[in-house]
């Protein structure tokens, strides 16, 4: 239960807020870091927190596309497809990744690692085309580096191509500059 | 609500000249001039939303198109709703919405009254620049009694809002978003919810349509009936629409009657009683102890030499009758006509014993009124309300609704005294919206009273002019509340003193307050006496007599009301007026002429008594149940059984009828014509929709079949004739329909209560009920009304059967989880009386140390149930036990 979990944290989240009711995106937000997607269990127990009906809580998640109604896999692989990377081959990296995992786009690999999903813009509209898996982005990718990506996920958890949102301007410039 | 002063702006629509008040929005306005801006988000009922686009209008120096449903009217303002302009975009909304929406009219049960086929019609589109695929959503099920047909959702959100607003369940959701919107539950649940039936009725499509009648009908086949409903005393105004003499739906249209067009699921699905194939069809006569079938005037001639006979041998004081509070006024009042005149007795009661009298009585002690001196309109327009034991949500929807307006749109201070405490569920619950809110015991709701009379007057809040004008009754009130110490009254209430007073200020400072009593305690010991002491409270703070202001006792039944107003109660004449009234017996004589009987009335209980030691032989019952309502321990089988001749007019073969001698076949409500009197005395038209059932006749015309035998004929020709007979006795009947002119209190009574008539019961009014803890491990058993039925009548209905089938042990989860049971556990609850098996619901609303189980199912609750009547009213209170509950 994530009453008795993150009780002061839960508390506190309330104390920022005159109306109960406005708590719900950051309660959605704390159970979908808690099991990676907002269970139906998770959505009775905020609408009890915040005396709404479960029916209250569900209509909201399902309006914001970042909230998962479904499990899903160890590492959420978010492309964008907005105009600036689909102009630079963002379909070619969605078809890519398709081959390379043996799923679409809102699907989950049998071993429950990936999930694929598509979405807009991510604000990294300079160095596309470019993912964000969890909470990493990877950017300028080739079909090379999503292979090595993908790779390291698999074999360490991580992987070293990663960069912080808002890359731009791109490193290599930076330290020309520097 | 005379204190509004009223502001009107001119402005013009079309060309024409209107006045309308400020703050009427553009579309209201022009529809007040018979001008209809199409339109499909709006409604009155709703905060406008405006997200439809389809009321669009031309407001000039205004440069793009406003949405009329969300524009209020201004001084000057010109409106154009037929230009060109608006006519394109009209168009153009519709064809966006028909890019979407499948041409499956002919399957649609809404085809035929649909808004967008009527604004297709209109704007007479024939082709769509849209050759895209249209949207289809997965069908999924959506509940047993009301179906989704997401392809055909225009996403006005109306039953989303309409759920919210003024249901206040907020059980659908419009999940997803854009054009994938669709109403859902809660994920891929089923509809849990009050199914009051509001989307449904207010969808403008056919998306959300109801299953009772899905496909057996085109609403032009349709045949209508304006009728009232008969399953509590709110008095809805439906419409039965039939197809052939069969029931296809129910429905009330928006503004209609005096619930506006809104139903509760009792109302708007449970409708197909008076079809039931168990419905009595011809008179059934006892032969060889068993019921066998006979013709009507085999039936009749055998009552009239019966009654003949024992009369002869007993006289009339072995003869007594009990009618339901469900049957028309006509019924009632011929059924009082009979056995006063026919049969020569007194000896009659109805159902409005089981606890409207007591109501009635507090009303008439302190008052000199037997009615509401307020109507629904003063609910919604109170600054304060205070609820004691209604459960108003289940036992009077509609009211119930009243009151949710007042919190919810006007900011009334809803203060609750109730058997049930603040908790999300799939049924609305009104104490969620109390600003101050008391969990009462069942059996102890006198005692919040007198917390909240204890702070009245400890703040100070005593109108000082009823001081100046009866000082001994503020002082005896205030002395009396002073000696009840304010632990024992925390101790009896659950509430702290600060609390109490807190809600006893925000009670006194409203300009209009309103107190509603519902069957919590009218059905408890002690129950006139806590509804006078109510009066109290509004008489101290000096609400008592002011417009906008009083006390409304919620009556239970249909024409709980009206039973008694037609002198069907042991203590009351028509009109009511005392039986012991010489000036009344002698104004009835002349109408009648004929002398009244000079016996005194006897109670429910009292006749039962007399028929168990054998002085009443003969029993008149129409429609009344005491064998399957009254508990075991009151031995109504045992009485009845001793009875020499049982008559009962009924519907059904009830526990009562399966007694009987005779059982005549009567009508229901929806087979026959006359007038019910709702919970605030509004006097309104039954229609009859149907042909009576076999060869049922209604109430009036088998007693007036049986007074001509009987050698004293009360004929009447129709019921209408009966109507002006009461007319002539009866004041209040005169106009029907939805007309409140409350009556005013009757200032000479009130004189008296606060002089003198308040001090006879003054010390046991304002003690604390003697301490009943329940024993440790025991429970205390509240059996009570559900939202899914009335009485027994409506578990024939198979609509709210689907909703409700059988009865359940609701608990609060902190004593589930003490007895160590689970939602559907089975259950053993036991007393000194006996015990049974049930399951289990566990309930958040459900307080502590109780256990409620719907009164519906009660067949094998009535065994651990005592009896006992009240000594004043005779009203027997059998809702509340102790019980032990044993998993199993």
């Amino acid at each position: 239960m994530l009453l008795e979990k993150y009780t002061d944290h839960i508390n506190e989240i309330l104390s920022r807020y005159p109306v109960r009711r406005s708590a719900l995106l950051p309660l959605l937000n704390l159970a979908q870091r808690e099991d990676g997607y907002v269970s139906e269990s998770a959505m009775k127990e905020i609408a009890r927190i915040l005396r709404l009906t479960p029916s209250q809580v569900y209509e909201v998640v399902t309006f914001y596309t970042m909230l998962n109604l479904k499990p899903i896999g160890k590492f959420h692989i978010q492309v964008c497809r907005s105009l600036m990377c689909a102009l630079v081959g963002s379909d070619t990296l969605v078809g890519w990744l398709q081959a390379r995992l043996g799923i679409r786009p809102r699907e989950t690999t049998p071993d429950r690692l990936f999930t694929l999903s598509t979405v807009e813009c991510l604000a990294s509209c300079g160095t596309g085309p470019m993912m964000q898996v969890n909470e990493e982005y990877y950017e300028q990718l080739t079909e090379e580096k999503v292979d090595r990506i993908l790779a390291d996920l698999k074999r360490d958890g991580t992987c070293s191509l990663k960069s912080g949102p808002f890359m731009f301007p791109q490193p290599e410039l930076q330290q020309v500059k520097r | 609500m005379a204190d509004v002063a009223i502001e009107t702006v001119t402005l013009t629509i079309d060309g024409v000249p209107v006045t309308a008040l400020k703050g009427t929005l553009v579309i209201e306005a022009a529809r007040q001039m018979g001008v209809m801006i199409p339109h499909f988000c709006y409604h009155p009922k709703l905060k406008p939303d405006a997200n439809c686009r389809m009321c669009v209008v031309e407001i000039e120096k205004v440069p793009k198109l406003q949405t009329s449903c969300s524009t209020p009217v201004a001084e000057g303002m010109v409106v154009r709703t037929a230009t060109t302009v608006v006519n394109e975009a009209h168009k153009s909304i519709l064809e966006f919405i028909l890019a979407n929406h499948p041409l499956d009219c002919p399957v649609c049960d809404q085809g035929g009254r649909c808004d967008l086929q009527d604004f297709s019609h209109e704007s007479t589109p024939t082709t769509s620049r849209f050759v895209e695929v249209k949207r289809i959503f997965q069908k999924e099920y959506f509940s047993p009694l009301i179906e989704t047909e997401m392809n055909r959702c225009v996403q006005c959100l109306r039953c989303v809002r309409y759920c919210d607003e003024v249901m206040d369940v907020k059980a659908l959701a419009p999940s997803g978003r854009g054009t994938m919107t669709e109403i859902k539950h809660f994920s891929i649940h089923e509809l849990d919810c009050e199914f009051c039936g509001g989307c449904v009725q207010i969808c403008p499509v056919g998306a959300i349509t109801s299953r009772l009648s899905m496909y057996e009908f085109r609403p032009w086949m349709l045949k209508r009936a304006d009728t009232i409903c008969t399953y509590c005393g709110d008095g809805c105004q439906i419409t039965i629409q039939t197809k052939e003499n069969e029931l296809i739906e129910v429905n009330s249209s928006h503004g209609a009657g005096r619930n506006n067009g809104d139903l509760c699921p009792r109302g708007f699905f449970g409708y197909h009683v008076s079809t039931h194939p168990d419905r009595l069809q011809h008179p059934l006569i006892r032969r060889n102890g068993a019921l066998v079938q006979t013709t009507w005037e085999e039936a009749l001639e055998f009552i009239a030499e019966t009654c003949l006979s024992l009369k002869l041998a007993h006289g009339p004081t072995a003869f007594a009758g009990l009618i339901a509070s469900r049957c028309t006024n006509e019924d009632l009042y011929v059924f009082q006509k009979f056995m006063r005149l026919v049969i020569g007795t007194n000896q009659l009661d109805s159902s409005a014993r089981y606890g409207h009298i007591n109501g009635v009585r507090a009303l008439l002690r302190v008052q000199g009124t037997h009615r509401w001196t307020i109507a629904f309109e003063d609910i919604v327009s109170a600054h304060a309300l205070l609820l004691v034991g209604t459960n108003i949500t289940e036992t009077n929807p509609i009211t119930g609704l009243k009151v949710k307006e007042a919190v919810k749109k006007r900011g009334a201070v809803l203060v609750t005294v109730e058997a049930l405490q603040p908790a999300i569920g799939t049924i609305s619950n009104i104490t969620n919206l109390a600003a101050h809110h008391v969990t009462a015991h069942p059996e102890r709701f006198g005692d919040a009273v007198l917390g909240l009379i204890k702070g009245v007057v400890e703040e100070g809040l005593v109108d000082p002019s009823l001081t100046q004008r009866a000082p001994e009754y503020v002082k005896a009130i205030s002395e009396a509340v002073r000696c009840l110490p304010w632990s024992a009254i925390e101790q009896a209430t659950g509430s702290t003193s600060s609390a109490l007073r807190a809600a006893a200020r925000a009670f006194a400072d409203a300009p209009r307050a309103v107190i509603l009593v519902g069957q919590g305690v009218l059905r408890a010991p002690g129950g006139s006496g806590v509804t006078t002491t109510l009066l109290d409270l509004l008489l101290l703070t000096g609400h008592h007599g002011r417009p906008g202001c009083g006390l409304a006792p919620l009556a239970e039944e249909n024409n709980d009301q009206g039973a008694v107003e037609m002198g069907t109660v042991a203590e009351f004449l028509p009109g009511p007026g005392d039986l012991t009234d010489q000036a009344v017996r002698e104004r009835i004589a002349g109408l009648w002429k004929e002398e009244l009987p000079q016996t005194p009335g006897r109670t429910l209980m009292e006749i039962l008594d007399d028929a168990r030691a054998g002085t009443v032989k003969v029993l008149f019952v129409v429609g009344e149940n005491p064998v399957g309502t009254l508990p075991h321990a009151a031995r109504a089988k045992e009485a009845l059984e001793r009875l020499e001749l049982l008559v009962c007019q009924e519907l059904f073969l009830t526990e009562t009828a399966a007694l009987a001698d005779v059982v005549l076949p009567a009508c229901s409500y929806a087979e026959k014509s006359g007038t019910f009197t709702n919970t605030e005395g509004h006097v309104q038209s039954v229609r009859q929709a149907i042909e009576p059932v076999g060869e049922s006749r209604p109430d009036w015309e088998i007693l007036s079949a049986l007074s001509v035998l009987l050698g004293y004929p009360i004929e009447y020709r129709e019921p209408r004739e009966i109507l002006k007979e009461i007319r002539s006795l009866i004041s209040g009947y005169g106009l029907l329909g939805p007309a409140p002119i409350p009556p005013r209190p009757d200032a000479a009574v009130v004189e008296g209560y606060l002089k003198k008539g308040f001090a006879e019961d003054v010390t046991s009014r304002y003690s604390l009920s003697s301490s009943t803890d329940r024993q440790a491990g025991n429970l205390t058993l509240v059996v009570a009304q559900s939202l899914f039925h009335s009485g027994k009548l409506s578990t024939r209905a198979k609509g709210l059967l689907e909703l409700q089938k059988a009865g359940a042990l609701a608990l609060n989860p902190a004593d589930a989880t003490l007895l160590g049971i689970a939602e559907g556990d089975q259950v053993r609850l036991s007393n000194a009386r006996g015990q049974m098996t049930t399951s289990v619901q566990v309930r958040d609303r459900v307080p502590e140390g109780q256990a409620v189980f719907p009164e519906h199912f009660d067949q094998e609750v009535r065994r651990l149930l005592s009896v006992s009547p009240d000594p004043q009213t005779g009203a027997p209170y059998f809702k509340t036990t102790q019980v032990k509950v044993e998993k199993v």
